[in-house]
Parts: C-alpha cells; structure tokens; sequence
C-alpha cells in the first residue's frame, strides 16, 4: 500500500500555519469503483434493516414478557377465587352448624332487656 | 416469408424482445395482484394473522345480609373438562391410572373404554376437575390429553334459598329466582380482542389494527334477603312441616317498612348447585311468588280494613250473627259455629266468621246487599291498594299475577264479592298478600316488594338508593292503628300465650279450600298464618302456608305454631327491646 504526498489544495487555515511549513494531506490512492460502490450502499441498507427489525421485534419481546405476566395474574386471581371459595365454604351456616364447637354449644335462652 | 424482425434483427433481439414481453406479463400481474387484488389479499393476510379472541365477562356474584354486611352467596368457580385424543395416547393404562387417582370422583361412567377408541380423536373422559387435580394430571406429562376450562357457579349455602337464587344451566343462562329476573344484568358483556398472533397464538403488539375492547363483568348483586333469618325460616318451616304432616310449605318474611324481603322459605326445596339432580320441576319453583291461590281468611282483613277506611263499620261496631247469610241465591256458612246473636266485628275477626265479612261488604253498599258500589269499593281497595291480583314486580322470575275478577266483569257480580270478603273468589300469590298487608298495618304505604338490597362496587356495599313507596294513603294512620288492635286483640285471645311479652304481635289464620277439576275439594285444605311483630311499631310481616296432597290442614293448628318459632327468634335476632 502506497500513499502519495500532494499539495494541491492549500486552504486558507493552512496558510496561517507558516510555523508548520512540512505539514502535508494525505489522500488515498485506492480509487472505489461503481461496484464497490453499490456494495457499500447495500451493506449500510442491510445494516440499518438489521438495526430497524431489531428494535421493531424488541416489542415482540415484551409482547412474550406481558402474555407470561398476565398469564401469572390470571393464576393469583384463579387461586384468590379458590380460597374465596374455600372460605365461603368454611363459613357457609351449614358448615358452622355442624362443625364441633357449634356442637359444643348449647341453645341461647330468652333475651331479657334491663330498664334504665 | 419471416416476419420483418427477423429478417432484419439480430436472436439477441429476438430474445430481448420475450424477455420484455415476460417482463410485461409479470409487470401486470403484479399490478393485478398488488394493486387491485390489494384488499383482497390483505384482509386473507389479516385472517390468517390476526386472531379474534373473546375476553368472556365474569358473572356477577350474589350476596346475602349477614345482619348488616352482606356475605356472598354464589360465587364463580373455574373448573376443568379432560379429554383426550385417543389416536394420540402412547401409554393408555398410565392415563387410566392416573386418572382414577388424581380424579377419580370427576371421571365419566366406564372413561377406560373412551381412552381405548384409538380410532376416535376426541373424548370427554372427566368433568369438573379442580385446577389442583388438572396440575397433578398435568405434572404427570401425559401424552393426548387436554383441559379446557370451564367456569361454574358455586352454592356454597347449598339449599339455603334455593328458590330465591335459581341456578345457571350449562349453556350460561339464569334459571329461575334472582339468576333467571336478573340474568342480563349478572352475566355482563364479554369483551373482545383481535390481534396479531404468533404461532402459539400469542397476542403481539405488531400491527396497527388490533383492537381491544374490555369484558365489563356482571354486576355483583345484594340481596335484602338475610341468610339467618333466612336459615331459620328453612328451619321452622321443615320442623312444621315435619309436625304437621304437610308435604309442601312456603314462608315469606318481609320488612312492611320498606318492602325488602328478609326470607323466602320454600319446601320441597333442591341444591341449585346440583340442580340435574331434581327430578321435578316444580322444586325450582318459588311457591311465595309463583303458585297464586285463594288465601281464605287472611282476606278477612284486607275486607275489614276496607270497612273502617270508608267509615262504614268499626272493630266494636256489632252485628246479628246466624252462623249463615244469604246472597242470592247462595248461602254462605261460618267455619266456627255457635258465636250466635248480636256480636261485634271484634268476635267475627277473632273467631273467623264468614257472616261477619260477608256484613262489611253489604255495608259497604246499602247494607242489604253487595251492589255495584260495594263491589267498586272492594275492587280498588283490593286491586288498586292493596295490588292484589297484580304481579308486585319483585326482581325473582316466573312472578305469577293471579286472579283478581272486576266488577265490570260477567263473572264480579254479587255471590263472588261475598265470598270474596272472606278470601274465596280470587287468587293471589304470597307475596301480593304481604305486601298489601304491609301496607295495611304501617300506616298505609305500600312498598313495592323487593329482593334486592345493593350492589358490591369493588368489593364496597353500596345500598340502593331509598325508594320511593309506590303509594300513601292505602288506608288512613287510623284504618291502619285500628286493623293493628284487632289484630293483636284476635291473636291475644287464643294465641297469645305463645308470643314473648312485651311486643305487639297480631296475625289472622287462613283455611283455605283447594279447588280440584274445578270444584272445592271435601278432603283438601291449604292452611296459612299471615301476621306481623315489634314494639311499638311492627318490624317484620311473616306469612306461613302449609299444603299437602290430601291433607287437611289449619292455620291456626299447622300454619300458626311455624309464625310464632319465627317470630319469637326474629325478636331476639333483630334485638327489639320490648315496649315500655
């Protein structure tokens, strides 16, 4: 690989730099042709798709990450329901009359009302 | 002679020349299918992309009063039906075997033989299976088995006011009482969902044309109905039914203060959670509201009060009793015999005289006979005060109207009136009874009768709002402090010993004929009680009815006892100090 040394621009700034009279540019020698050229664009297309599908599919990604949570809620609410349902049970009258302190339980007598 | 192209061009003309021409085919194709086939195409694409789900509403729960909060009566349960694709089965006595361990009591009838139809792809082999038991099916990595999820209603009271609430039906529907009236407003409205989907039918986010739309859930309905008073009612009524020897029973306790129901008692009675179990339909049936019958005796002081309110007769007032009083061409006898000669309207009342009330409705035209004007008067004080006759409009289903016959009717001439005055002629249901009653003996409001109490928001009772009675001025304060006397008074005489002291208790017993192929019948009758209790004001109007096939049966020595074991638990249950 070899670099030529040219001056053949010399801007105003570089004018100023009388101090830095070995100061040189350097252009590359390798010449990009209309092939290489196409490539490039294509591969900055392809690389920008890439980038666009995967931030598009990000939400995909959430999507998978909220169907899990609320598929989690649905079970605390199902098992929520259940010990609703449980309680309700264990409270039902029936359940109360027949359980064992009910039994122990004797029967109220006539209520009596003090006069103040 | 070749064509001019040829002769002239070159092959690679002739070559692109068709490549063009395939170009052009492909070109307008394209064009067809992308530009005027585009709708087309996109909704196919959209039909395969976007599901449609239904996002089902949850079906409101039903409450009771547990004093003053309310406690839930019906809930939802989400349950599970197993099936299996016995194509798909590799190891089916592994299925069998964990089957009858972990779901045993929920396998269907000879299940083993479904698994084994290997020819088949779908078989139901287990109902009702808890999420608990499907987990353990589930751990146990079966291959050609699946669940699909099935939500059902639970009864945990189990018979406790099966009537009131009705049961829903494997198609999702309200049946009967408060599950039937109410099944629009508990069953709410799915909601939907139509979206993207993955292969595993995930809903994504991608595309701009989901759309969802939230389920609103039933609404969470309390009832007035309180499941103490309530047990019980259930209770007294099964004990008198028991003494009595009566197959059928209905008690109905209501608050005359508002009309809001505290207790429907009915017998025979069903587990609506189990409502396939009932082999005849008549259990589903809520006799306080949908059997409509001659309620006999208790008329009696729907006729007094329609006496005193017009000013035509009063509890002291007297008249000349024969036990037997012609109305035309009929005559009608007394049930009690031998309270003979000159008696007041207190005695009649007392002892049940059908003479006695056969007198006010005469009164209540020109005291000779029941004409036109008698028969008016009666009509609205009956149909137009006290609704009987007319459904109440309470909120449960299958509310029977009854029968109440107009006086510009064939049939409301003079003989039906008359017996009409003492509770034959007409037909009305419980609840109609009561609710005029209420009416009569709180001052004369009449509250519509109602079921319901509330609403739970959020897990917060919000009471509905007070509503407005339906009418004032039923009868005068005074009509209704006099019925209240006479009531007591009558009670006082032969019953009273039973009532705790210190409480106004008063009530009329009703003996009822039961009309069978169209006529009275000799060996049949429906006994009732129709009373109310409190201090100084009445706190609970209770109606008792006990029937049977073939039996005989009274309101004072069947129908009675039941009103006062209610009565005397409801005095200590609602705390009413006694008066003084």
């Amino acid at each position: 690989m070899s670099h030529q040394s040219t001056s053949y621009y010399v801007n105003r700034r570089q004018q100023n730099w009388s101090r830095n009279q070995n100061t040189t540019r350097y252009v590359s020698a390798i010449k990009l042709g209309p092939v290489a050229h196409t490539v490039l664009v294509a591969l900055m297309i392809i690389v920008l798709g890439l980038i666009y599908v995967t931030q598009a599919t990000r939400t995909t990604g959430y999507d998978y990450e909220m169907q899990k949570i609320d598929s989690q809620i649905a079970d605390y609410d199902q098992q929520k329901s259940e010990l609703e349902i449980e309680n309700t049970r264990l409270t039902a009258l029936e359940t109360v009359k027949n359980s064992s302190v009910a039994k122990e339980m004797t029967a109220s007598t006539d209520t009596q009302y003090v006069q103040q | 002679m070749k064509p001019s192209f040829l002769r002239h061009g070159s092959r690679s003309r002739i070559l692109a020349a068709v490549i063009l021409g395939i170009a052009a085919i492909f070109v307008f194709r394209l064009f067809y299918l992308q530009v005027i086939q585009h709708d087309h195409y996109v909704s196919l694409a959209e039909e395969e992309q976007v599901k449609p789900y239904t996002l089902p509403a949850k079906r409101g729960e039903i409450y009771a009063m547990n004093g003053n909060s309310p406690v839930k009566m019906v809930l939802n349960e989400t349950v599970y039906t197993v099936f299996v694709d016995p194509a798909n089965i590799t190891d089916s006595s592994k299925v069998i075997d964990i089957m009858k361990k972990v779901a045993g009591g929920n396998v269907r009838d000879g299940f083993e033989e479904l698994v084994k139809k290997n020819k088949t792809r779908y078989q139901v082999i287990a109902n009702k299976v808890t999420r608990v038991q499907a987990d353990k099916i589930k751990a146990a990595e079966l291959r050609g088995i699946g669940f699909q999820a099935v939500s059902q209603r639970v009864y945990p009271e189990q018979t406790l006011a099966s009537q009131v609430l009705g049961f829903v039906d494997t198609e999702g529907a309200g049946k009967y009482g408060l599950e039937g009236f109410e099944n629009e407003a508990l069953k709410g409205t799915d909601g939907r969902l139509e979206t993207v989907t993955d292969v595993s039918n995930i809903p994504l986010t991608i595309g701009n044309r989901n759309i969802r739309e939230p389920a609103k859930d039933g609404k969470n309905i309390v009832m007035s109905l309180d499941r103490n008073i309530q047990s019980h009612t259930e209770q007294a009524l099964a004990a008198g039914l028991q003494r009595t020897g009566a197959t059928e029973g209905s008690v109905l306790v209501m608050n005359p203060n508002n009309g809001q129901v505290l207790a429907m008692a009915n017998f025979p009675t069903y587990n609506p959670g189990e409502y396939f179990k009932v082999q005849d339909a008549a259990a589903f049936n809520n006799g306080t509201i949908s059997d409509p019958y001659e309620p006999g005796s208790d008329v009696k002081t729907f006729t007094m009060a329609t006496g005193i309110d017009k000013g035509v007769v009063k509890a002291s007032d007297t008249f000349n009793n024969t036990d037997s009083i012609k109305v035309e061409d009929r005559t009608i006898g007394n049930a009690t015999k031998g309270k003979t000669g000159v008696i007041s309207f207190q005695t009649a009342l007392t002892f049940s005289l059908n003479t006695g009330f056969v007198t006010v409705a005469q009164r209540l035209g020109d005291g000779k006979s029941i004409n036109r004007t008698a028969r008016e008067t009666m009509y609205e004080y009956f149909h137009d005060r006290f609704r009987l006759g007319e459904r109440t409009g309470i909120e449960l289903s299958n509310e029977a109207r009854g029968i109440l016959i107009s006086p510009d009717d064939a049939d409301g001439n003079a003989v039906r009136y008359s017996n009409m005055s003492f509770g034959q002629g007409l037909d009305a249901t419980m609840v109609q009874v009561s609710g005029g009653f209420s009416a009569m003996i709180n001052g004369g409001t009449y509250y519509k009768p109602t079921i319901i109490a509330g609403e739970m928001v959020d897990g917060e009772y919000k009471k509905a709002a007070n509503v407005d009675p339906l009418q004032t001025g039923v009868v005068a304060q005074s009509t209704s402090d006099q019925m209240r006397e006479m009531m007591q008074t009558a009670r006082a005489s032969s019953f009273g010993r039973t009532d705790k002291q210190g409480y106004n208790i008063g009530g009329k017993t009703g003996t009822s004929q039961v009309i069978k192929n169209g006529q009275y019948s000799d060996n049949e009758t429906i006994g009732t009680y129709l009373g109310y209790g409190g201090a100084e004001t009445p706190e609970y109007v209770i109606m008792v009815s006990v029937s049977g096939d073939k039996k005989e049966l009274q309101g004072a020595r069947d129908a009675l006892p039941i009103f006062t074991d209610i009565s005397n638990w409801m005095l200590d249950y609602l705390k009413i100090q006694p008066k003084g």
